[in-house]
């Protein structure tokens, strides 16, 4: 396991590793003080899309248990993903070592179920005492003929920024590049990191195939195990708002010479930019005049949409946390929509990302760099900021305090991505600042007025 | 009456959850508390989100964020390190320190640790470690272990002063992991009408139930003080809600001589009888005849709906004592039993009639075949889902509803809002 977490820290376009950082790696969190999920949590993150797939958590219960069922990306059609596996280790298999216990489990998993892969995934516990899953899946993989994919990403090597960089590799050492597509197009791409919360890939492929793009493998949202393996005939990657699989797409160019380029779904003029990034990078004359007219078109409807949001939506002020959908894209939309960004978490950002976020926001606005909820309300209060915009583990921070919230990370209701989505942020943005509650809550009880009498 | 552990290498679909998250629900119940979970960052953060998605509450929960070379050199430092941090900067007046299946299989010593630490530091504040490995029990021996390691270390404080003046009147409740913050909230009001007043320790009544109390804090609000937890040695009796905190309530009994009594469950009209009785000769008082008014309607309820229960075959997935009471007022409405789970085998169910499997969801869903009504947390609904049986989700955790923690299901009251449920599900 060791080799992989090497390999992962010492990622060349990781900024953190970058000559002037001197290699020094990612931040270790403070105990007392840290939040956020582990390197199993963010493994888990980028492979659980891949609908049809088993996911098999070798561990005691904490891992699978607590945490199966629990996140929001969507399927159209294969189920198999939302089933809790897990070898629930006990004391006794942690004194033999699992090992029996595990390729029981595989077998198991393949006579029910007959994935077309099982995906396993080491835990602290079975890393500690050194079960070796690389040969346990392999010696697997050929006694029940189907794929076994180790993925050693154990909660103790890191963030789920970490978990997500070494679930790439996983993908890369194992998946991709082991099949090809019945037929290749000019206009095949990947997407990579969009993980379809709430539907939100579904509305990015409507867009796609109005103006002739294909995807070729969703890296992973709705994703199909065997599109996923034919991944490296794609023509070029777009990363979406996820530095953290930065590795996938530079080790794709540096094999199979597929360019790569990061974008944002999020907001008109993110959107129009991906586009047409798209249609430049694939080269082709045709598509890059559909693709002008399109978004062109696509912008005046959603300008008229907008009207009557933007007239409530100006000039309120917003505090944006979030985790994994990157603070910097989701700035670009709301100030479509008139909204001023007075202060933005920066706890789960790259170098890169703040960069961009300074960009866009300029020098004023406060970064929140650590701190979590105090910290938030703190900004809130000094920024006289209108509404919270972060994930759900900070909404009922907010609405203890009686703050208007909108939830965008990986537990949200709504898809935010497209043109169609920016219409949609704003309807929620108006219906949570305008709702009757905050009227009634400042309505005095029955008891506070008999009191002052 | 067998409790079958079934020897399976794969668990699909589990019921339980980690022992470490029933110890982390005890401490939302004790007031400006903190649980530091003792493990790698996601341990803590896995608990920490499904907690707030179940009580839609914040969770006050903090981490010694172990790292790979913190566990091979020893934890000790990041545990000391992890306390210090939060006793500057939170000050809480009570912290839990809880192990995980990683600090249990490294050989952590962190009772040992505590121990050194509170030697040579005295911090304004009750610490005490609990070890709650993950590889064995669920969410409610965690929470029962830590309710237990909480009396140890209340006894060890206290074994000066012990044996305490009792006050007359003086009740404690201990209410186990099954009750929602509704239920304990009625149970406490109920003992209150007698003329009691009443010490609930853990009481997540007052924290997980939604105040609107101001002024965020990453320490729990709400739930019993220090000063109550001192008082549970001065009451005249402990009453005891669920099997699981029967020893709980008899190290009260050994260490202060405070007799208690064990009522498995308060679901059903038999339990609630006999809990009512019981109050009755205890304050010497006939009570309140409002609950004579919710008796009569909890039976009336029954006679209503009788016919919508009567051959029709439940299954059940829930932790023990939740099992226990569940199974009881299925029986009381006429339902027939077709198939039990349990997350793991806990004393009460050896008292039970019916055959009960330790197993997962998966296991339960194998036996819903014929079920008109399947009964578990939100885990289940996918597989009744699969199987078309209606579906009653309670128990831990719950998803996609609202005020799972205000439900209530014990009392009279209580009992006649679960049979509305049940019975609406059935009809």
């Amino acid at each position: 396991m060791e080799k992989y977490v090497v390999e992962a820290f010492a990622e060349p376009a990781c900024e953190h590793n970058s000559v002037n950082q001197a290699h020094k790696g990612c931040v270790q969190p403070t105990p007392g003080a840290a939040s956020g999920g582990c390197s199993f949590d963010g493994a888990q993150i980028t492979l659980l899309p891949i609908v049809d797939a088993a996911h098999l958590v070798h561990g005691p219960i904490a891992c699978g248990g607590n945490s199966w069922e629990a996140r929001g990306s969507l399927s159209s059609g294969s189920y198999l993903y939302q089933y809790g596996l897990t070898t629930d280790l006990k004391e006794q298999d942690i004194i033999f070592g699992g090992e029996q216990k595990l390729r029981g489990a595989i077998r198991e998993i393949a006579d029910r179920f007959s994935p077309p892969a099982i995906f396993v995934y080491s835990t602290c516990v079975t890393a500690l005492i050194g079960v070796d899953l690389d040969s346990i899946c392999k010696s697997e993989s050929k006694v029940i003929g189907i794929p076994v994919i180790p993925v050693n990403s154990p909660g103790f090597v890191g963030s789920k920024n970490m978990g997500n960089r070494l679930a790439g590799n996983a993908l890369m050492d194992h998946v991709i590049g082991t099949d090809t597509p019945p037929i290749e197009t000019p206009f095949d791409i990947n997407l990579i990191g969009e993980y379809n919360i709430a539907g939100e890939m579904w509305d990015i492929k409507e867009l796609f195939d109005q103006v002739g793009i294909r995807i070729l493998a969703n890296i992973t949202g709705d994703g199909r195990f065997h599109k996923i393996r034919w991944a490296h005939k794609a023509k070029l990657n777009m990363l979406v708002c996820s530095r953290a699989l930065i590795n996938m797409a530079r080790k794709m160019e540096e094999k199979y010479d597929i360019p790569y380029f990061e974008g944002s779904f999020y907001g008109a003029k993110e959107t129009t930019l991906s586009l047409l990034t798209i249609s430049y990078m694939l080269n082709n004359q045709e598509l890059m005049k559909k693709v002008r007219a399109f978004t062109k078109a696509q912008e005046e409807k959603l300008a008229f949409d907008l009207t009557k949001f933007r007239k409530k939506l100006l000039g309120k002020r917003a505090i944006l946390y979030t985790g994994g959908v990157k603070s910097w894209s989701i700035i670009s939309a709301l100030q479509e929509l008139g909204i001023e960004v007075v202060g933005v978490g920066t706890n789960k950002s790259t170098m890169d990302d703040i960069e961009r976020i300074k960009e866009r926001i300029g020098e004023s606005a406060k970064l929140i760099e650590s701190g979590g909820a105090s910290k938030i309300l703190e900004t809130f209060r000094n920024e006289k900021a209108d509404i919270i915009i972060a994930g759900g583990r900070n909404m009922y921070v907010a609405l203890k305090e009686q703050i208007p919230f909108l939830d965008v990370n990986q537990e949200r209701h709504h898809a935010y991505a497209g043109y169609v989505g920016l219409k949609r942020l704003a309807e929620q943005l108006v219906y949570a600042l305008e709702h009757p509650i905050w009227e009634l809550l400042q309505s005095p009880s029955p008891w506070k007025e008999v009191g002052k009498e | 009456m067998t409790i079958v552990k079934l020897d399976k290498k794969l668990a699909i679909n589990p019921l339980k959850v980690s022992q470490t998250l029933g110890g982390v629900l005890a401490l939302q119940g004790l007031f400006r508390a903190i649980p530091l979970v003792h493990g790698s960052q996601g341990c803590a953060a896995f608990i920490k989100a499904l907690m707030t998605q179940h009580y839609r509450e914040p969770v006050s929960i903090q981490t010694t964020a172990l790292q790979e070379m913190n566990i091979i050199f020893g934890g000790e430092r990041s545990t000391i390190e992890a306390m210090e941090t939060i006793l500057n900067k939170h000050h809480p007046s009570l912290m839990a320190v809880l192990s995980t299946g990683l600090t249990e299989t490294a050989g952590d010593d962190l009772i040992g640790t505590i121990k050194n630490y509170l030697k040579t530091n005295e911090p304004n504040c009750f610490i005490f470690p609990v070890a709650l490995p993950d590889f064995e029990g669920s969410l409610e021996s965690g929470f029962q272990l830590t309710v237990e390691a909480m009396i140890r270390g209340l006894v060890e404080q206290q074994k000066f002063t012990l044996p305490m003046k009792k006050k007359q009147n003086q009740i404690n409740l201990l209410a186990g992991s099954f009750l929602t913050a509704g239920d304990v909230m009625e149970i406490k009001k109920i003992i209150q009408s007698f003329g009691f007043s009443v010490i609930t320790a853990p009481d997540i009544s007052t924290s997980l139930t939604g105040s609107l109390q101001k002024g965020f804090s990453p320490l729990s609000q709400g739930g019993a003080t220090r000063e109550q937890l001192q008082g549970l040695f001065e009451s005249e009796m402990t009453i005891v809600v669920g099997t699981s905190l029967e020893k709980s309530a008899q190290m009260l009994e050994a260490a202060a001589g405070i007799p208690y009594r064990l009522f498995p469950s308060l679901t059903g009209l038999k339990a609630n009888d006999e809990f009512f009785s019981f109050l009755q000769s205890l304050s010497g008082k006939k009570g309140d005849s409002f609950y004579q008014w919710e008796r009569d309607n909890l039976l009336d309820c029954i006679l209503d709906s009788h016919f919508y229960f009567s051959g029709k075959k439940i299954v059940i997935g829930l932790e023990p004592d939740h099992l226990f009471s569940i199974v009881n007022v299925c029986k009381e409405l006429g339902g027939t039993i077709d198939g039990l789970v349990s997350s793991f085998s806990a004393k009460v169910l050896s008292n039970m009639e019916e055959d009960i499997f330790i197993g997962d969801l998966d296991d339960l869903e194998t036996m819903a075949d014929n079920a008109d009504l399947w009964i578990s947390n939100s885990h289940g609904e996918k597989g009744a889902d699969r199987k078309n049986v209606a579906f009653l989700p309670i128990g831990f955790p719950i998803f996609h509803q609202i005020g799972s923690s205000l439900f209530t299901s014990v009392g009279y009251r209580g009992t006649t809002n679960l049979i509305i449920k049940m019975s609406n599900l059935l009809m």
